[in-house]
């Protein structure tokens, strides 16, 4: 009965993220909310209550000044796979009535707004706190509305949105391969609005199962460790908790790795 | 009646199933989540054909390319345009948000008529015709009292055909006041019009550089063309090239550098002489460029038979590491070593101008970065630095003025700039103002503000409304409710970006010259009105010379006019730039009185005469306003992508990217060391008052590793009072805190911090 | 006027001081029913939770009264499967009890939930996976057999038992009793559980996550286990609490010992329990997942190593030692310690699985999430309170609820 994301034909998209080349500029974020038709209030600046599909953190080194360094990490879905990529994401597998689901296709966890009944478990579940909670009705000043895109439906108050990989985009960009009479997309055909709009070109997205695709060379996943990258320099957000995220980082400095993870006091000494 | 195990087993199932049976309540169950799903008032966005839309972004300096994606006639996305050369598909923060200034609540809507008192927002809707021809009737009377002059125009920018438009009615008029907002052109035009002889824009090839050297330029936060700055910085990283950034605070750019260089704020002018000390010291330098091509290295003897220093004198003299270590707060080992990185570099490219460039700057600091990138010779080399001509595709007929404008020209400028005083210098905005206060001059009767919000972005905004209150008739051609349109007299809103026709000349910063096309992505949401078209309206109400000057029937058609058969070239392409282009030779390069660049500063009259200041004043920095003992702390202020700086709020989706520990609710917070915080008893997240020489306000305290003790850093971009709900409100304007500090020589303004004081509130 | 209402043989107070309390509690009831119509009107913005607190005080109010319910399986448990006859004259308040808890969990998760008009999506799109789809079945299934429970109490209201529908069907329901007794300590013993695996599952946040067998995390059995340590105390306490306001003695003493004497011994079997996964959690579980047990105790204002420490011993082993000592228990003043502390530990252990999951950042670079309730989660928080002391005044004023007390208070004259 297990599924696993093996070479059989399906997809696993996924994003690498050169945290060398970020500059924490949010433009991810923006064209995130541009494209999925995010919702804002007047005031954004609780941050528990402001929702933000992909969010830029901040990360310090905690060393005090003239050694202080800080860096930027853009932080979508991670769209995990859970344990050895089975499908059970901590968020999937919680939903009372499969209303974010696993894809095995394509490795996207989705989200079915009209079938959440917003009881939260699946953000409890995530340690990413990727999920958001419409706490208010979405309201565009007057006249805002008309820049809404009709790819994306508009979330109604009381549901959990968050990243979908954009993916309207996997669609459109199949059903046109369909009328062209193909059935395989080329990678750059599919790609999502904060990839596309990365002035820095920090952002790498596609299918971590194809070797062609730059994701696959940037991390070399390594499929016996459930995708763990094989790069060196590449990390996931919280390795240890087994959620296998098919967001990647990248980064040429070793305490921004580590902030990736947590390490017991004694672990940490040691590295 | 007697109920037995079975009639009661049977009442019970029974009564399940009837009930179960009974479509009503599930049918209500299932309509109501219908309901839910369904809720009349979350939109649903109609779905229709969809098209793209190729322009340019006007919403800052950068001119990234774009393409908009539109649903019938709705634009629901703005992208960036893939191929475009100065973004190829990459966009910023506020590029993105462009649909929510076009759609969204702070626009104004028609020609609008002050009622009340100024800024009290009151406002009476009127016809174009009748908004037109107060403006003429305004202006008429001006002519009649033959005081043309004191019709003043403040703009963005003054290059391409709009900004061409305005200047040219200015001079058609009769008055020199058309000022351009200040912005680090200012000090890099002049620093080039001194060391090269030429009026041309800076160009950085940082893309082939191999070892940048930045002054405190926000490389990724927005200095330049921002997006083409970004993708600039990632080909350096990737190719392996080093960033090395001088800067007093840990900005996101000292953060992703290679190495950061902790600076007192204010001595970058030092430390860059000193580094030119170390390489000519060591040798270090490009022989063939200082012995062939440069003037002023060496002693020099002016036409007068003085005596005159010459460069290497003055940093051997003055500026050895040693001398300047203690000042800059940069150890004399540091300074030596960076030195020599950068003159062994392959590349090595030096620049200046602090944070996104949006203030001018001391002139000594421009001259002293400029005068390291002559001394490794990378002066129009690839990797270097690039003087780029503005390529000069505006051929318009000579205008003939009458004899009111002829009067009225005879009466200089208002603010100085190309007087005897600041000869070279081109616009000196804060001068403008403070002599509008100081009644100093003549008195200025109509202000034109267009593509600018002085109100906003000017320092010492106190005293640019008190300027503001003697000016009798202010008229905005803003598309948006910003500070200055609200305290104004009259709008006669301009078309956005995305409703109209307008050329972009060259980014800032671009080493190749392009030409980009912004055109009408929608048909005008509005009754606005293209600036151009307004413009060439009032020139016509005008009529006589007035009229003559503008023989064009639209602006569309003296765009045509003016673009020739590029304009195909913009419309098919979305851009167009020269077939071959290639700086000029050193030979070639510079139209100084030597021929060669000079590190000898000295304005030239028209005989080519030199009316030389001793070098030692020009390479000079400029001290903070405010004395250390009232003030013991420097307050600078830093900027962000995830701010905007220009003539636009910042919209909904952008302020969302703000961090929590920038702004919180209605607070913005101010940067600090937690040392000089535990001095003063403050902590994380307390309120506390901050003083200014030219200001107080009330603001939290966020705790900051990457600032030095002593040194405090607020945002630039918040406090804005207009716009709307979204925008108002939130945070200090850093503005309103800060004064402008004349830099001795050019005039510029300098400021570049200001001493503060901070207490418990 | 009301006294053909009240069961025969007892004394109730006089009507204007019972419709006295009754308004006095029913004004603290419509504050909550107004602070409920505004959530489910204008949305769970009026509440002060957010996406770190998706689960607040509500989750927590509702843990906590399931598991005080819990006094009603567990005695229905050992009155009908086990056969312990004398307690039968507490298991009426018992259920009782438990039917106010359950449907105060219902009514807090109607409200709760974001869109409640699609509640019933978590049955009709059921994800097995779900511990969540678990409870919802379990627990609307086990509020059934709670009803079914209590319906043949109210029919033996004096003026409902002379309609001989309802006497015959109050007779009947009695003698099938047992097998819902069954069904629903059955059935709780699986909502109690998979309440205990809604933090246990979520191997994403180390604070929470419990290893366990097959499905369940041990927090399941820990759950099940606690509600039938602490239901009962719960249920004792409550009866204390009513035996104290009608000046009356309800039940035997020897009854509430038996009782008591069975929850201390499920106490202390659980406190062993609940130590040993302790240490396992934090010698094995959470270091493989990088955390040092005392991460998830310091750096921030509230949540410090004390909290388990109040948890474990003060009402863990406190109360069970008090419970199973038999001196101790006989002592009135140690018994209602021990229930009280044996409350406050559990609802506190609730708390800290719920709400300390969530305030404890995951990601290192993300900071402890606090948390205010609003006045609109309190109010609705109270409301059921208020609703359960109108339906045990109510209950207790009409229905025979203890058998034991005519005998213990007869009426003189
Ligand atoms: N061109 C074309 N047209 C077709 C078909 C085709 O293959 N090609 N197929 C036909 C068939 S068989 C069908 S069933 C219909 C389907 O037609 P639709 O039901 O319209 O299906 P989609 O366009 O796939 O998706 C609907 C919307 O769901 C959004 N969406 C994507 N992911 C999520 C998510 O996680 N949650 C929520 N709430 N929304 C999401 C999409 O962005 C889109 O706005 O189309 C029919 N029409
Ligand atoms: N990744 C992804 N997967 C999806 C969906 C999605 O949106 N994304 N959508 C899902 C949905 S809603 C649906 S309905 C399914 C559709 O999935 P399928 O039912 O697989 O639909 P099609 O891909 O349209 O393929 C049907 C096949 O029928 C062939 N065909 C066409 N006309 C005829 C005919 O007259 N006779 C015969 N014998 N064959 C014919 C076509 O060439 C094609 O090979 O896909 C589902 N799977
Ligand atoms: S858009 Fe690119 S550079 Fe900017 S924050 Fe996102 S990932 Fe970083
Ligand atoms: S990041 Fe969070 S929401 Fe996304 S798949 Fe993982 S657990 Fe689910
Ligand atoms: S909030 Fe929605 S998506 Fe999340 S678990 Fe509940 S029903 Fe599922
Ligand atoms: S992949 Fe799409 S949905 Fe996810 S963060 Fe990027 S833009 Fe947003
Ligand atoms: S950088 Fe400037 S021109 Fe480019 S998209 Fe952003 S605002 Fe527009």
């Amino acid at each position: 009965m297990k599924q696993t994301q093996g070479n059989n034909g399906n997809k696993k998209f996924g994003m690498v993220i050169n945290l060398d080349l970020c500059t924490g500029c949010g433009s991810c974020m923006v064209a995130c909310m541009a494209e999925n038709n995010v919702p804002f209030k007047e005031d954004e600046t609780d941050k528990l209550d402001s929702i933000t599909w992909m969010r830029v953190y901040k990360l310090k080194n905690g060393k005090s000044w003239p050694n202080a360094d800080i860096c930027y990490l853009p932080r979508p879905c991670m769209h995990c796979g859970g344990h050895g990529d089975h499908g059970h994401s901590p968020c999937v597998s919680v939903c009372p009535a499969v209303a974010t689901d696993y894809s095995m296709a394509t490795g996207i966890v989705s989200q079915i707004y009209t079938r959440c009944f917003g009881c939260r478990y699946c953000m409890a579940a995530c340690p990413y706190h990727v999920r958001y909670f419409n706490w208010w009705d979405p309201v565009w000043p007057e006249g805002m509305e008309r820049f809404l895109n009709p790819d994306v439906s508009v979330r109604m108050r009381g549901v959990v949105e968050k990243c979908s990989f954009c993916f309207h985009r996997y669609q459109l960009a199949m059903n046109k391969a369909f009328l062209e009479g193909r059935r395989v997309l080329e990678e750059d055909e599919y790609q999502s609005a904060c990839t596309q709009a990365c002035p820095a070109g920090a952002i790498t997205f596609g299918d971590l199962n194809n070797p062609e695709h730059a994701v696959h060379q940037l991390v070399q996943p390594d499929p016996k460790h459930a995708g763990r990258p094989r790069n060196p320099k590449a990390f996931r957000l919280l390795e240890r908790l087994e959620t296998n995220p098919k967001v990647y980082y990248v980064s040429s400095r070793k305490w921004v790795r580590q902030s990736g993870d947590n390490y017991l006091k004694k672990e940490k000494q040691k590295i | 009646m007697k109920i037995d195990r079975r009639s009661f087993l049977s009442f019970i199932v029974g009564g399940a199933a009837g009930t179960a049976l009974t479509p009503l309540p599930w049918k209500i169950t299932d309509d109501l989540s219908i309901w839910s799903q369904n809720w009349p008032w979350t939109p649903v966005p109609p779905n229709g054909e969809v098209t793209f839309v190729n322009s340019v972004c006007r919403l800052c300096p950068g001119g990234c390319g774009i393409t908009v994606r539109k649903v019938d006639a709705r634009a629901v996305k703005i992208e960036g345009m893939d191929g475009y050369p100065v973004n190829d598909g990459g966009i910023c923060p506020l590029g993105l948000s462009g649909l929510q200034l076009l759609y969204g609540p702070t626009r104004i809507p028609y020609p609008m008529k002050r009622k009340g008192n100024r800024g009290d927002g009151k406002w009476e809707k009127i016809s174009w015709e009748k908004a037109v021809s107060e403006v003429v009737t305004k202006l008429g009377e001006i002519r009649k009292n033959n005081r043309p002059h004191g019709l003043a125009c403040i703009s963005e920018s003054d290059r391409g055909t709009v900004a061409g438009l305005m200047a040219r009615f200015m001079s058609a008029f009769g008055s020199q006041n058309f000022i351009r907002q200040p912005s680090m052109e200012d000090s890099y035009e002049l620093a080039l019009y001194l060391m090269h002889g030429i009026r041309a824009e800076a160009g950085f090839d940082i893309e082939n550089a191999a070892f940048v050297l930045s002054f405190g330029s926000g490389v990724i936060e927005g200095w330049g063309s921002p997006v083409r700055m970004f993708r600039a910085n990632s080909k350096l990283i990737k190719t392996g090239g080093k960033v090395v950034q001088i800067e007093a605070r840990l900005s996101k750019s000292a953060a992703k550098s290679d190495k950061w260089i902790p600076i007192n704020p204010g001595t970058e002018t030092a430390l860059a002489l000193a580094m030119a000390h170390v390489i000519i010291k060591e040798g270090l330098y490009n022989k063939d460029f200082i012995e062939n091509h440069a003037f002023g290295f060496e002693d020099w003897t002016d036409g007068q038979g003085n005596k005159q220093q010459g460069f290497k004198s003055l940093v051997t003299a003055t500026y050895a590491p040693e001398n300047v270590a203690e000042a800059t707060g940069v150890e004399k080992a540091v300074i030596v070593s960076l030195a020599r990185h950068f003159a062994r570099a392959s590349k090595p490219l030096a620049i200046c101008g602090r944070g996104q460039g949006r203030t001018s700057s001391a002139i000594g600091e421009f001259l002293a970065v400029q005068a390291l990138n002559a001394l490794v010779g990378n002066i129009n080399q690839e990797g270097g630095f690039h003087a780029i001509s503005d390529n000069d595709y505006i051929d318009w007929p000579e205008i003939e003025t009458d004899q009111i404008a002829s009067n009225g020209l005879q009466n200089g400028r208002l603010d100085e700039a190309g007087s005897e005083n600041y000869a070279s210098v081109r616009y000196l905005p804060h001068r403008f103002f403070e002599n509008i206060i100081a009644e100093t001059g003549y008195p200025i009767q109509v202000l034109f503000a267009a593509g600018a919000n002085p109100l906003y972005s000017l320092p010492d905004t106190k005293a640019v409304k008190a300027a503001l209150d003697k000016v009798p008739f202010i008229v905005s051609f803003s598309s948006f409710m910003d500070e200055t349109a609200q305290y104004s007299d009259i709008i006669l809103p301009d078309h956005t970006y995305l409703e109209r026709y307008e050329d972009v000349p060259t980014p800032i910063g671009l080493q190749k010259p392009i030409i980009g096309l912004t055109r009408p992505v929608v048909s005008p949401q509005l009754d606005t009105k293209h600036l151009g078209d307004v413009i060439l309206g009032i020139a016509k109400g005008l009529g006589g010379s007035m009229a003559q000057a503008f023989p064009w029937k639209s602006y569309e058609a003296c765009l045509e006019k003016t673009l020739g058969r590029k304009l195909d070239t913009l419309l098919d392409k979305g851009y167009w730039s020269p077939a071959v282009f290639s700086v000029p030779e050193w030979i070639k390069a510079f139209e100084t009185a030597s021929g060669k660049f000079e590190f000898v500063v000295s304005d030239q009259d028209g005989n080519g005469d030199r009316k030389t200041k001793p070098i030692a004043d020009w390479y000079t920095g400029v001290e903070s306003q405010g004395d250390p003992v009232t003030y013991p702390l420097l307050l600078i202020p830093y900027d962000s992508m995830r701010l905007v700086n220009g003539f636009v709020g910042d919209p909904p989706f952008v302020i969302k990217t703000v961090e929590d520990t920038v702004l919180k609710g209605k607070d913005v917070f101010i940067e600090i060391n937690p040392k000089t915080a535990k001095q003063l008893g403050l902590s994380e997240g307390k309120y506390a008052r901050l003083t200014t020489p030219k200001g107080n306000a009330k603001v939290r305290v966020h705790l900051f590793e990457g600032i030095k003790e002593g040194i405090i850093a607020l945002p630039r971009g918040l406090g804005h009072t207009a716009y709307d709900s979204y925008i108002a409100d939130k945070g200090v304007n850093y503005n309103e805190l800060i004064g402008a500090v004349y830099d001795p020589v050019s005039g510029l303004d300098a400021a570049w911090g200001i001493r503060a004081k901070l207490g418990k509130a | 006027m009301d006294s053909a209402l009240i069961p025969q043989g007892v004394n109730r107070c006089p009507l204007w001081k019972f419709a006295l309390g009754i308004a006095i509690v029913g004004a603290v009831l419509m504050w909550g029913v107004y602070a409920m119509m505004l959530v489910w009107i204008k949305g769970l913005n009026q509440t002060n939770m957010n996406d770190a607190y998706g689960f607040a005080l509500w989750i927590w109010a509702d843990l906590s009264v399931i598991a005080l319910g819990g006094g009603a399986f567990f005695t229905g448990f050992l009155r009908y499967v086990i056969g312990i006859n004398d307690l039968k004259n507490i298991i009426n308040y018992a259920v009782i009890i438990g039917f106010i808890c359950y449907s105060s969990a219902q009514l807090i998760l109607g409200l709760d939930v974001g869109q409640p008009l699609r509640g019933w999506f978590i049955f009709w799109h059921a994800n097995v996976h779900s511990m969540l789809t678990e409870v919802a079945f379990c627990l609307t299934a086990y509020f059934g057999v709670l009803c079914v429970e209590y319906v043949p109490l109210l029919l033996e209201n004096r003026q409902l038992d002379r309609v001989p529908f309802f006497h015959n069907l109050s007779h009947n329901l009695h003698e099938i009793m047992a097998v819902f007794a069954a069904t629903g300590a059955f059935l709780s013993f699986f909502h109690q559980g998979s309440l205990g695996g809604v933090s246990g599952v979520l191997f994403a946040r180390p604070f929470g996550f419990r290893e366990g067998v097959f499905v369940w995390p041990w927090t399941f059995f820990l759950y099940t286990w606690s509600a039938a340590a602490c239901g009962p105390c719960f249920t004792i306490l409550i009866t204390k609490i009513t035996e104290k306001v009608t000046k009356k003695k309800l039940v035997k003493d020897n009854v509430i010992q038996i009782l008591a004497k069975i929850a201390g011994w499920m106490l202390a079997t659980y406190m062993v329990a609940k130590i040993i996964d302790t240490i396992y959690w934090a010698t094995v579980t959470a270091p493989s997942k990088g955390f040092d047990l005392m991460t998830f105790y310091s750096n921030n204002p509230l949540y410090g190593i004390w909290i388990l420490i109040l948890e474990l011993v003060v009402c863990g082993i406190v109360p069970a030692a008090i419970l199973i000592t038999p001196k101790w228990r006989g002592n009135p003043r140690g018994l209602t310690l021990a229930m009280i502390l044996a409350v406050i530990g559990v609802c506190l252990n609730r708390w800290v699985m719920i709400l300390q999951v969530l305030a404890i950042p995951v990601l290192p670079f993300e900071n402890w999430a606090l948390y205010m309730p609003s006045w609109q989660e309190i109010a609705t928080t109270i409301l059921p309170v208020c609703y359960g002391i109108i339906l045990i005044m109510i209950s207790y004023r009409y229905l025979p609820v203890f058998p034991q007390e005519k005998e213990l208070n007869p009426i003189a004259g």
